[in-house]
């Protein structure tokens, strides 16, 4: 079971990895918010089919849950059109490792004070060291960047 | 400079992405995975249609005179998303975050160094080689 999950988990973070790539191109030949547009509401009539056939019913729906709880499109839309801005300009690589990092910082500080209703996880050093290294990983591809920004430039 | 404050934003967004996975997970429980992912595509592509109808609607039509693997990435989403929903609890979150990310990184670097998808080629030299390795250590120690 464990490997089925952990293949379905690379493929997951391949496909996203695919996505802003294909938005990224898309946004620089339309415009980003349309390319945005276009993800949204492709995934919305997507979802919408499968849950209209294969959600099984539950007591509580969208319409009776407190409604802080249904922000998280807004969050969702804010990081389709920062990275559907920011793949032309900077690259697939450096753009993924930007997110990660900011992901892995916000889920240490959702995990360390249990916000939004998770469990507390307090941070231990090798998180601390984790933290570290990615820092150092998105340099290196930011170094890696600019070493090629410069070497265009004396080519011209 | 300029790419420094790109960067900074993405970063800002992909911590909203966490939070937005923070909120995803306790919903999904009370409503179920499907209702809750629908959640987030339908106020999103809501918002996003108000934008559209009072900024710019002349470049919507252009969308639609672009080749159709680039209108793909709208089916691509809720694959991540529904594949997030199924393993979280079977795994946790920790052990999903790391595959997920290991998946990314690795599909990243494979698409800037042989521009696949439309991308420019951007090779994997030796800066880049490094980052994915230590990427990898840091994964590991999560």
């Amino acid at each position: 079971m464990l490997p089925i999950v952990f293949a379905l988990l690379l493929l997951g973070g391949a496909v996203l990895a695919a996505q802003s790539s294909i938005n990224g191109k898309l946004g620089a030949q339309t415009g980003v918010v349309e390319s945005a547009w276009l993800t949204f509401a492709m995934g919305a009539v997507i979802t919408f089919l499968l849950m209209f056939f294969f959600e099984s019913p539950k007591e509580a729906t969208l319409f009776t849950v407190p409604k802080w709880q249904l922000i998280g499109a807004l969050f969702g839309v804010v990081y389709m059109l920062a990275i559907v801005f920011a793949v032309p300009r900077v690259g697939t690589a450096a753009a993924t490792v930007a997110v990660i990092s900011g992901q892995l910082l916000m889920s240490l500080l959702i995990d360390h004070f249990g916000w939004l209703g998770n469990n507390r996880l307090p941070l231990d050093p090798s998180r601390y060291l984790s933290m570290a290294l990615l820092i150092g990983a998105l340099t290196l591809i930011y170094l890696s960047h600019r070493r090629r920004a410069f070497r265009l430039a004396a080519a011209e | 400079m300029q790419q420094a404050i790109i960067l900074l934003m993405v970063l800002v967004a992909g911590m909203g992405l966490s939070v937005e996975a923070g909120l995803l997970g306790p919903l999904g429980e009370q409503v179920g995975h499907l209702s809750a992912t629908l959640s987030i595509f339908l106020v999103g592509a809501l918002l996003l249609s108000l934008v559209l109808v009072f900024t710019r609607r002349r470049l919507l039509g252009q969308l639609f005179t672009q080749p159709r693997w680039m209108l793909t990435g709208g089916i691509l989403g809720p694959i991540y998303v529904i594949i997030l929903t199924i393993a979280t609890p079977l795994v946790g979150v920790g052990m999903t975050m790391v595959g997920i990310l290991c998946g990314q990184v690795a599909a990243s670097l494979l698409i800037d160094h042989f521009g696949l998808l439309g991308s420019e080629k951007r090779a994997v030299d030796g800066y880049r080689g490094l980052a994915l390795v230590i990427i990898f250590a840091a994964l590991w120690l999560m």
